[in-house]
């Protein structure tokens, strides 16, 4: 039943996904509030799909890559739903809704009924870090699409050019309060989820620096703790920090899509 | 029902005549009450702005109220012929809504036309000279103002130098609570400027003047505080917004005085509106991270941006208003097609029974079968020539001639229109 699940609620996120389509080509947002409720719509399904498959295999759905992605894909949504309701910026469904939508489909493109836990995973350490890795992610991701917002409408008010198509743009301190709010709230994650991994690494092979995603995860990390650090000790706000919350955002993609890659202990295959 | 609408506006009338035959809130009242009831004028109301006089008529006769305003003011016909419009039915319903949705303002978009179309609609049913067809009327010319406004961006964007002074420091602060403002310099556009962040929500205002007294002053407007014009920077790190217009022959504030600033501010956003001629802040402080210039010729370049809008959306304005003006035509039309087809066939009907009455002794030595002959010959006579009549009223129901056609019908038959 979860994967029909999964797939209705793939097809209430497409609305959402061709919200964000039409609103970039007619720079006109028409489509807000029908993709709004198909989304929640496709949340709330989205969640009983997880959590029955999570009834069917009686452990924590985050081992597959299958439910990473479909996991990863549920959080974003809780997170836009939540970012929603507290500043009313419609202009971040732009960037949240087709990241949603992509999750949510490669969930549906991996899934394989055959798959079983991999006998390397098979430790409670999974339930830990892989929820810990994931929960930030989410977090960052508002925090970069909250620097791209904040990057364009500050271009526009620079150049003293603005542009009506802009109008939708929240305005520079809510993109600022915005990126760091879910700068606060995912690193504290992501570094708990790097020492967990670290952790269960020495459990398992004693050792743990080998592998590519450790190492991009590790660099990556880094680049969020120097704009913790510039945030709070240097006073950086607006432009700069954006930029570095943008390069740490394109270190996530590259952890997170990037272990199938390079291959190493992640691709569990 | 049978509109008409005469009137002058800016468009076609310069102040001088505009102002003389503007109506006060004594003779708007008194106008009306005499209008009513001349001629065929069943019902009245009439606009008086400064932009605009508009006398909105049940009637067929719009001459009867071009010599009306002419009386009424005392003014020649000759001087505003060339300036009064008439217009009828539709043409009189589009006028009335373009009018109320601002499209016919000289600001269009501007949120005042709707108020005062209000008030002159208010003013009108209490001195009981609108009935029910100006009352409907009406009702949908506010319905559709108001679905313009939700629909289209005409009223939007900001179109003078302080609007777009808010609109911009809205971009940048988002809720103006809690901030505050400087204002340097006390110009009239300056203080305006500050008026609109005030009340826009701007919570705190600070002025600076060479002349101290001048700066008390106008802090005691705005209930901000005064500061002397020596120790201003000293005071600037506390603005968020700060409101440039001194007389100053040189700038008073430059790249190296605003980077301090927004140092002591910890990297929060600063808002510099330099509205001075020559002007008081460097360009080059637009270069600084978080701090933001706009002078009076980058606003200008923003109003012209946002006018260019409005009338992109004022477009859109239009098709809404030119299928609400087919639907309200539509509903009148039919409304008054029914009852008049009606009123046709009782008013034959009574016709043929007074007849067939009048003749009662001629038809007694009839068999039964005879008389009943008659009664149907009559009736069928009767129906043979409404037939026409009827079929043309109902196709007239989606012409703009209709109302006219539906008038000539009644003359000619001699029903009366409902009341």
């Amino acid at each position: 039943m979860h994967v029909a699940l999964l797939r209705l609620a793939l097809g209430l996120y497409s609305v959402g996904f061709a919200h964000s389509v039409l609103t970039a080509l007619q720079k006109k947002q028409t489509l807000f509030r029908p993709a709004l409720i198909s989304v929640s719509v496709g949340f709330v399904l989205h969640v009983i799909a997880i959590i029955s498959r999570a009834m069917e295999v009686r452990y924590l759905p985050l081992t597959q890559q299958y439910e990473a992605f479909s996991f990863f894909g549920a959080l974003a949504t809780l997170g836009f739903l939540i970012a929603y309701a507290k500043y009313r910026i419609e202009s971040l469904s732009i960037f949240a809704f087709p990241l949603i939508f992509v999750m949510t489909f490669v969930a549906n493109l991996f899934y394989d009924p055959s798959a079983s836990i991999p006998p390397v995973l098979r430790s409670n350490w999974i339930y830990i870090h892989t929820p810990l890795v994931i929960l930030g992610y989410a977090a960052l991701f508002f925090a970069f699409a909250a620097a791209i917002m904040y990057l364009i409408q500050e271009h526009a008010l620079k150049s003293k050019h603005p542009v009506r198509f802009y109008n939708w743009l929240p305005s520079l301190e809510i993109c600022d309060d915005l990126a760091y709010r879910s700068l606060a709230i995912g690193f504290p994650l992501i570094t708990l989820g790097i020492i967990t991994g670290a952790l269960w690494a020495q459990a398992v092979w004693g050792v743990w620096a080998r592998d590519a995603k450790v190492l991009f995860s590790f660099l990556t990390w880094l680049v969020y703790l120097l704009l913790i650090f510039y945030r709070l000790i240097a006073g950086w706000r607006g432009r700069k920090a954006a930029y570095l919350s943008i390069v740490g955002f394109i270190g996530v993609l590259v952890t997170f899509l990037g272990a199938n890659i390079f291959g190493g202990l992640h691709t569990f295959q | 029902m049978q509109l008409a609408l005469v009137g002058l506006s800016h468009k076609t009338a310069p102040v001088e005549l505009r102002e003389r035959l503007a109506f006060n809130d004594d003779a708007l009242r008194l106008a009306l009450k005499s209008l009513v009831g001349r001629n065929d004028v069943s019902e009245v109301m009439i606009l008086s702005t400064c932009n605009r006089v508009e006398v909105v008529a049940e009637s067929a006769d719009d001459h009867l109220i071009r010599e009306f305003l002419c009386e009424f003011h005392q003014i020649s016909p000759d001087a505003v012929s060339n300036h009064l419009y008439s217009l009828r039915n539709a043409d009189a319903i589009r006028h009335i809504f373009r009018v109320a949705a601002s499209l016919d303002s000289m600001m269009v978009g501007e949120p005042q036309i709707l108020g005062q179309v209000k008030e002159a609609f208010r003013i009108a049913a209490d001195a009981g000279t609108v009935g029910m067809h100006l009352s409907a009327l009406m009702n949908r010319a506010f319905a559709v103002a108001k679905k313009v406004r939700s629909e289209t961006g005409i009223s939007q964007a900001a179109v003078s130098v302080s609007y777009a002074a808010v609109e911009l420091a809205r971009k940048i602060f988002g809720d103006l609570g809690g901030k505050t403002v400087m204002i340097i310099g006390a110009s009239k556009m300056g203080e305006l400027a500050a008026k609109h962040l005030k009340r826009n929500g701007v919570s705190s205002v600070l002025v600076t003047n060479r002349t101290f007294e001048r700066a008390v002053e106008l802090a005691q407007v705005f209930e901000g505080a005064a500061v002397p014009f020596e120790h201003f920077t000293d005071h600037m790190d506390r603005a968020d917004i700060v409101i440039s217009s001194t007389g100053a022959p040189h700038f008073i504030i430059n790249k190296t005085l605003a980077e301090q600033i927004i140092h002591r501010r910890k990297n929060k956003p600063i808002f510099f509106i330099d509205i001075a001629v020559p002007r008081d802040i460097d360009p080059t402080v637009n270069e600084i991270d978080n701090a933001f210039l706009y002078d009076i010729d980058d606003l200008q370049q923003v109003i012209d941006a946002n006018l260019k809008e409005r009338i992109m959306e004022a477009a859109r304005a239009e098709k809404i208003i030119d299928s609400e003006v087919e639907a309200f035509c539509l509903k009148m039309q039919s409304r008054e097609v029914v009852p008049t087809i009606v009123q046709l066939r009782d008013s034959l009907e009574k016709m043929r029974r007074e007849e067939i009455e009048r003749n009662r002794r001629y038809l007694k030595d009839l068999s039964p079968e005879q008389q009943s002959a008659v009664d149907h010959i009559t009736k069928s006579m009767v129906n043979k020539i409404l037939h026409i009549p009827i079929e043309q009223l109902k196709q007239m129901v989606h012409d703009p001639a209709g109302p006219d056609f539906i008038d000539t019908i009644r003359r000619i038959f001699n029903v009366k229109p409902p009341q």
